[in-house]
């Protein structure tokens, strides 16, 4: 599977124009400070099964890193990234960003298989090591989200591109 | 389902909403002066989507939540209290609204307790915000009357 995440707006049509810039932007930094370049081969587990793919990003400038607090340039890049394999993955699209308190940072709409369906997913981003321990915070975090239909974590790690979609085990909607 | 001009009129909420909740937590994580009115710009938008989304759908319930949460982030406990109450009170709203709602507000009223915990010995925090609330309406000589 191929991301681009040039094509961020264009999958998530609700998203911001300038927050879509600026997360990208970050993934690209994230990304180039690893000593990766654009067209990386990414590990990806999506709901369990390993595969592979390629990471495209419009180049950063990293000349200018020093103006982006270090954490957000991880964390914003992860949600670059996780929204895109959303969108890639599952065909999602994002409704809106969640307050913190919701257990989630997203909300996004899953149109397939008739029904409408909405989707909590939470995302972290991990600047070295491995994704594993934090996915599983992630899933507990999102498991606790309230009057929506799935709940999913996504962690990416930069160091060796890596990126994982889960979603928690089935539980009853909550209203 | 929505209507057309419904629908136009939610994603464009749903997409100034996401901008200024992504503006507040900027604004907070570096620690600047402006965050509580990026907060209060967050429970303006979230009321609107609350008056164009149904308590009956689940993204009606969030924005509702939303509204209170954020009037309390930026300060605005009298009309974080009085949307909590309206929200409470429509006919279509679930158990699990009325006691998500109530634990924003508890949640915040023991934050608030811890971070004045020599006041709070001496005053509720409902006192000290009834307090609050006559001093804004009347003020500072109304409270000698």
């Amino acid at each position: 599977m191929d991301i681009d995440l040039a094509q961020l707006r264009k999958m998530h049509t609700r998203l911001p124009a300038d927050l879509a810039l600026v997360m990208v932007g970050r993934a690209a930094l994230a990304l180039e400070r690893n000593n990766h370049e654009s067209g990386v081969r990414v590990s990806l587990d999506l709901e369990g099964v390993a595969s592979g793919g390629l990471l495209f990003w419009p180049r950063a400038d990293l000349s200018k890193i020093e103006q982006h607090d270090r954490n957000r340039i991880t964390e914003d890049g992860a949600e670059a990234v996780a929204l895109a394999l959303a969108h890639r993955h599952r065909a999602w699209r994002v409704i809106r960003r969640m307050q913190p308190g919701e257990y989630a940072d997203w909300l996004l709409e899953d149109s397939g298989g008739g029904r409408r369906q909405v989707v909590a997913l939470e995302v972290s981003g991990i600047d070295r090591g491995s994704i594993v321990a934090r996915l599983a915070e992630k899933l507990a975090q999102v498991a606790q989200s309230i009057d929506v239909d799935q709940r999913w974590a996504s962690v990416v790690g930069f160091e060796q591109p890596t990126a994982a979609l889960h979603a928690t085990k089935r539980k009853k909607r909550g209203n | 389902m929505q209507q057309n001009g419904k629908s136009v009129e939610t994603d464009t909420l749903n997409s100034l909403v996401t901008g200024a909740i992504w503006r507040a937590e900027q604004l907070e994580a570096h620690g600047i002066g402006s965050a509580p009115q990026a907060w209060s710009e967050v429970s303006s938008l979230e009321e609107e989507l609350a008056k164009v989304i149904s308590v009956s759908e689940s993204e009606g319930r969030i924005a509702r939540r939303g509204a209170v949460r954020a009037a309390l982030k930026a300060g605005e406990y009298a009309r974080a209290h009085a949307l909590a109450g309206s929200y409470a009170a429509e006919g279509a709203a679930p158990g699990s609204l009325k006691a998500g709602l109530r634990k924003i507000l508890e949640e915040d009223a023991r934050a608030m307790e811890r971070r004045f915990r020599y006041a709070a010995k001496q005053h509720s925090l409902r006192e000290a915000r009834d307090l609050a609330r006559r001093f804004r309406e009347a003020g500072a000589f109304g409270l000698a009357a």
